[in-house]
């Protein structure tokens, strides 16, 4: 895991934010609480919707929040592309060429590598397999080899590919892997100029709200599907199960009566919190973060 | 009694939110579950990961945070697999940014447009779509069998969504054109050597012709789970739906069940013409009564809406509410020359532009706008409430938001069709789980 360079340049694409690096990921996750929702497909099981990947989409509160803090910078990035690669040099559209190339070898060779191992391992058991029908009369042994061959590959894969990224020989295979890379850069530049860079993200009227649970430690995503604004998540996502759902209203704002009871009986029925908060109106402007109110409500068993 | 659904409440297994809980992409799973599969191995064997267990709150124990950061880890791994393309299956397709053209030997553009605005489909004498923005010329592989539009030259030209979404998958190396990218290679071949990356193919593709963030989650959402998924008539924000005309022909194709019931209904009305007004006497009316179900039809007073009497001329539908995808399950053959009748027809709404529900003429015009599909088949005659769920229309809303896809289906049921009172007729005759009469 590599610290990215900050500021981390979030990408707004046709009226959504994005972000392609997987170091600003797992950065922005790790020491901002920022999870995104990932939308992309994993292309390494790409028929299923359990398991998503790049980019990570991030809620315009979430961009926000993390161009407030000082770690990220919203790029116009429909502009970037275009500038970009227009103005590309000759010199570095052949480096980042030679690059791929020398990419593409490197993943080339791991696979033959992995394939050739996988072909020794599978004759290794047809050789147990014999010697074990050989030796039929004797009582059987527990299989133990078979059961280790269930190693853990992407761990292992990773661990290798690092190791040997250092290692600058040529493919002995001639042939090289085409390359999709998921970032941009190279061949273009990290840091934007100015004029590609936009202005504060517009969000809604509960973003005083959002950044009130997000500054005490909460982990927020979208909770449409749980009838609310925001999941409230005590911690890491993948680690815990949301105890909240968040609702925002205004200060002043009357609702019904009956809001409060579906929501209570939903989120009880999940065993989660029904959470409703609001920013206090202050002379001038609404929202600070630091005049949110919340309240949980949830279904007495008495 | 009323602690009986609140107890429910607090034991899930009974209840039906837990089937609700078990979709494990509701919520983010863990990544270190991934780690368990062994695609890298081979393909064979892609089995789903199991919900890994999840602890209630953060502890400041060193296991938990060992345990959180493996997690981070296995994710951070999983999201950095390279997208590779081995030369023996590597697909390669070539970014058009200003739509679909002949081979550069024909003719040359040298202008590069801003955003292209969603054209009509018509007008560019290729036979491909207008969108189209990326073309294949080795296709390969098995997803050119519903995806893409062929031209003359036996190229393969791709729709933003189709491109973006091969490219995600890893399936396709999209290559920036000699044009973007200045370089003056003055060979036959547009294809500038470059590979678009993620990022420049988001950029690229994601607003260009009507393809909004939220048609695209649908979209690879869908694509992903195996369903084929092709654009509705109705993508376009100010063209008309045009489905209207195919829901027409159907509702003069099926009129078979309705019809029977309706002139014996009109012949009974004629024979008994009741007065619906209770000032004169009783709705039933003076007289002898022998049947339970002439009194039943006389006392049903209340108008009831017909869904299979459609308005004429059909309602405008308003944007989003409009089907923009034709669903097609993975186990219909689709053929891309003559897509076969959608299995389902589908709307994407943003939630966080469109908070309210539709109203009923949104709703009522983007039922309209969909083919009667009415509850017929051998499990529909006999179930009455699978007849009232399915309805005679049916249309899907997929509600998007941020990323996260809900997927609503809204039917339109024809309570008023059903007589409960001829039901229990027919059940008493057949219903085998009803005791019998002694004498038979």
């Amino acid at each position: 895991m590599d610290e990215p360079t900050l500021p981390i340049p979030i990408s707004y694409i046709a009226g959504s934010y994005f972000l392609f690096s997987i170091d600003a990921v797992t950065y922005v996750r790790r020491e901002h609480h920022i999870c995104g929702v990932l939308s992309g497909t994993l292309p390494q099981i790409p028929q299923q919707n359990v398991f998503l990947g790049l980019p990570l989409k991030l809620m315009p509160e979430e961009a926000r929040l993390l161009v407030e803090k000082g770690v990220a910078c919203i790029v116009d990035e429909v502009k970037v592309q275009k500038d970009g690669m227009r103005s590309l040099m000759e010199e570095d559209r052949k480096k980042y060429l030679r690059e791929l190339e020398s990419q593409g070898q490197h993943a080339m060779r791991l696979q033959t590598d992995r394939k050739e191992q996988q072909r020794e391992k599978a004759l290794k058991k047809i050789e147990e397999k014999k010697a074990k029908a050989r030796k039929a009369e004797q009582p059987p042994v527990a299989d133990g080899p078979s059961e280790g061959s269930v190693v853990d590959l992407f761990a292992n894969d990773q661990g290798s590919e690092t190791s040997r990224r250092s290692s600058t020989v040529a493919a002995p295979y001639g042939t090289a892997m085409g390359v999709t890379p998921a970032t941009s850069y190279p061949p273009l530049p990290y840091e934007s100029s100015a004029e590609q860079r936009l202005a504060l993200p517009e969000v809604p009227s509960s973003y005083p709200m959002f950044a009130h649970l997000h500054s005490e430690g909460y982990f927020l995503s979208p909770g449409l599907r749980f009838g609310c604004q925001y999941l409230a998540y005590p911690g890491d996502p993948l680690r815990f199960h949301s105890h909240f759902l968040g609702v925002s209203a205004e200060w002043d704002e009357e609702f019904d009566l009956m809001k409060i009871v579906a929501g209570g009986r939903l989120g009880t029925g999940v065993k989660k919190g029904f959470l409703i908060g609001g920013a206090e109106k202050t002379e001038g402007d609404a929202g600070d973060p630091s005049s949110v109110r919340t309240f949980s409500i949830e279904w007495g068993g008495m | 009694m009323a602690d009986t659904d609140e107890a429910a409440i607090h034991m899930p297994s009974q209840d039906s939110g837990m089937h609700i809980d078990t979709d494990l992409s509701d919520e983010t799973q863990d990544f270190r579950m991934l780690n368990s599969i062994s695609f890298l191995t081979d393909g064979s064997q892609q089995t789903l990961p199991k919900r890994g267990e999840k602890d209630f709150e953060p502890n400041p124990t060193l296991f938990q945070a060992d345990v959180l950061s493996a997690s981070r880890q296995a994710m951070h791994n999983a999201l950095s697999y390279p997208r590779l393309h081995h030369p023996k299956t590597q697909v390669i397709g070539i970014f058009a940014p200003n739509g679909p053209a002949p081979p550069r030997s024909a003719q040359k553009f040298d202008m590069i447009t801003e955003e292209s605005e969603p054209s009509k489909p018509a007008g560019t004498g290729m036979g491909v779509h207008a969108d189209s923005c990326v073309y294949v010329s080795n296709p390969k592989g098995q997803y050119f069998k519903s995806i893409g539009q062929a031209d003359r030259w036996n190229r393969i030209w791709l729709l933003p969504e189709e491109a973006l979404y091969l490219l995600e998958r890893g399936t396709l190396d999209i290559r920036w054109p000699c044009s973007e990218v200045g370089c003056a290679d003055g060979d036959e071949t547009e294809d500038s050597g470059i590979p678009m990356s993620l990022q420049a193919a988001y950029a690229a593709f994601m607003g260009r012709s009507g393809l909004t963030s939220e048609r695209f989650s649908v979209y690879t959402g869908l694509r992903r789970l195996g369903y084929t998924i092709v654009r509705a008539p109705g993508w376009y924000d100010e063209e008309e739906g045009a489905d209207s005309s195919e829901s027409e022909q159907t509702t003069l194709e099926k009129p078979q069940a309705p019809s029977l019931v309706g002139i014996f209904n009109q012949l009974l009305q004629w024979l008994y013409r009741p007065t619906p007004t209770t000032a004169l006497g009783p709705v039933a009316g003076l007289g002898i009564h022998r049947s339970y179900d002439n009194i039943y039809r006389s006392i049903s007073i209340i108008p009831w809406y017909d869904p299979t009497a459609s308005p004429s001329p059909p309602p405008r539908t308003t944007p989003p509410y409009r089907v923009v995808f034709h669903i097609y399950k993975p186990s219909t053959p689709f053929k891309k020359s003559a897509p076969p009748t959608p299995d389902f027809r589908l709307a994407v709404v943003n939630a966080r532009t469109h908070t309210t529900f539709p109203t009923s003429s949104q709703l009522g015009a983007l039922l309209e706008s969909t083919p009667l599909d009415p509850p017929i088949g051998e499990k529909m005659s006999r179930q009455l409430y699978m007849r009232l769920r399915h309805g005679y229309r049916n249309v899907i809303l997929a509600v998007v938001d941020e990323g996260v896809v809900s997927y609503l289906r809204i039917a339109d049921s024809a309570f008023g069709k059903e007589k409960i009172y001829k039901e229990k007729n027919t059940r008493g005759n057949k219903g085998p789980w009803r005791p019998r009469p002694k004498g038979r």
